[in-house]
């Protein structure tokens, strides 16, 4: 059922974030104009101004509100050294996770044949400038653990190669205080192929 | 002789117990969903939601992945049903490299030319040979040949490969024809394929880079004729990626 008016117009528009149906969107439309009219207020104002505002940094593609962002921009980080991951949320979540002090390139996306997702959607010809620099001296390649992830770094590793860039795969497996009980026969398997000396 | 397996007797319309299956697509649906398309043997396709498998703590995550050979148990009334189990079925051959965007290729050929729910275990055995035959960077495009053949044949556009159109003619390896998709082979001087090609697909023989070269052709333009003007979305997606390398 819509609503007509203005009140009706916010819950649809509500609807259009990750996670939030009708009922969600009903329930932060009446308490943003109930509760919190100020929050509201402050909420639209900058939703307008990171659209307007940010957009991707020329040479890594995350998102950022200057033409590089704070990571490109660090004269601190080792910019030959590039961690390759498909969304910029990966980027934040990598960078809190690891010591990894280089740069990252984000791909927005991964190859994905069946939703015809190729490879100038991912702005590798921006990446392939760059390996054509020689500047860069190791791509890490973190994409998802999923087919097309899979594709999609044997694609670029293929590129590295090009150019004579060393590449590497981040390694999966068994997850840290995981029980083999308990993992996957898929993982596992993965895990047995991928084991390393010690 | 065995009693068959104790699953079977419980399954109804409404749930199907250990179906083989292969995923052909799958996309996200709310937080920790998935709505994957399956191709199924003894129900053809199907799309089934798989409620929470995108949790961290989710075992079948790791298993639900496209070419990997499956068994689903899977339940529901309406179009959409639920998925309930997933096992995997060792061990099976992995793609790799090229060989992945080809399987996507197979896979949008299948969502294109079989409907959903229309039963035909004999195309999921060509599936099975196909990504096996995928799985050996020497055989792919044969594999891929064979399939689209045995595909349109399974769905009511086989080929007509035996006799030349209108004399009806038995195919002469050192002839030259033209190809029509509805007609069959055409006699020509300057026809670009020739009768050792043809003879090959019929046989599915296909080793000869030349026929196979010619078959590809062959099969495109037939191809063609199906999709009516719809464009192969991997088809581009693959050709931008040879382009790269």
């Amino acid at each position: 059922m819509h609503k007509k008016g203005l009140l009706g117009q916010l819950i649809q528009n509500l609807c259009c974030l990750p996670g939030v149906g009708p009922k969600t969107a009903q329930r932060m439309a009446f308490y943003l104009l109930q509760r919190d009219r100020n929050g509201a207020k402050n909420l639209a104002e900058t939703v307008l101004q990171a659209i307007d505002k940010i957009g991707r940094c020329q040479q890594c593609r995350t998102l950022t509100e200057h033409a590089l962002c704070e990571i490109c921009a660090d004269s601190s980080r080792d910019d030959f050294l590039i961690c390759i991951v498909e969304s910029p949320a990966d980027v934040w979540i990598v960078d809190q996770a690891t010591q990894f002090k280089g740069c990252y390139f984000v791909l927005h996306g991964r190859l994905s044949p069946l939703d015809g997702i190729g490879p100038d959607e991912l702005g590798l010809d921006l990446l392939e400038q760059r390996l054509a620099t020689g500047s860069v001296k190791e791509l890490i390649l973190a994409t998802n653990s999923t087919v097309e992830g899979e594709a999609t770094a044997y694609f670029i590793g293929e590129i590295a190669k090009k150019y004579q860039v060393q590449a590497s795969r981040i390694a999966h497996g068994v997850p840290m205080g995981g029980e083999l009980e308990f993992i996957d026969s898929g993982t596992l398997s993965h895990a047995f192929k991928g084991r390393k000396e010690i | 002789m065995n009693a068959p397996c104790k699953a079977w007797g419980l399954m109804t319309d409404r749930a199907v117990y250990l179906q083989p299956a292969f995923i052909l697509q799958q996309r996200k649906f709310r937080e920790t969903s998935l709505i994957i398309d399956v191709l199924t043997r003894d129900f053809g396709r199907v799309s089934l939601l798989a409620k929470g498998v995108r949790k961290a703590k989710s075992k079948t995550a790791g298993l639900l992945q496209p070419f990997v050979p499956l068994t689903l148990s899977y339940f529901g009334k309406s179009e959409l049903k639920t998925l309930t189990d997933v096992e995997i079925t060792q061990p099976f051959p992995q793609l790799q490299g090229l060989a992945v965007y080809c399987g996507f290729y197979v896979n949008e050929l299948i969502g294109f030319f079989l409907h959903q729910f229309d039963p035909h275990p004999e195309v999921f055995a060509c599936y099975e040979k196909c990504l096996s035959g995928l799985s050996d960077s020497s055989t792919i495009e044969a594999a891929l040949r064979i399939f689209e053949l045995d595909l349109l044949d399974a769905v009511g556009y086989g080929l007509q490969l035996n006799h030349d159109f209108p004399d009806g003619r038995a195919i002469q390896p050192l002839t030259h024809y033209h190809f029509n998709a509805e007609q069959g082979p055409i006699e020509a001087t300057d026809g670009s394929f020739s009768g050792k090609t043809l003879q090959a697909l019929q046989l599915r023989q296909l080793t000869d880079p030349q026929v196979l070269a010619e078959a590809k052709t062959l099969m495109r333009k037939v191809i063609a004729v199906y999709l009516n003007g719809k464009p192969l979305k991997s088809r581009g997606v693959i050709n931008q990626i040879i382009q790269h390398l």
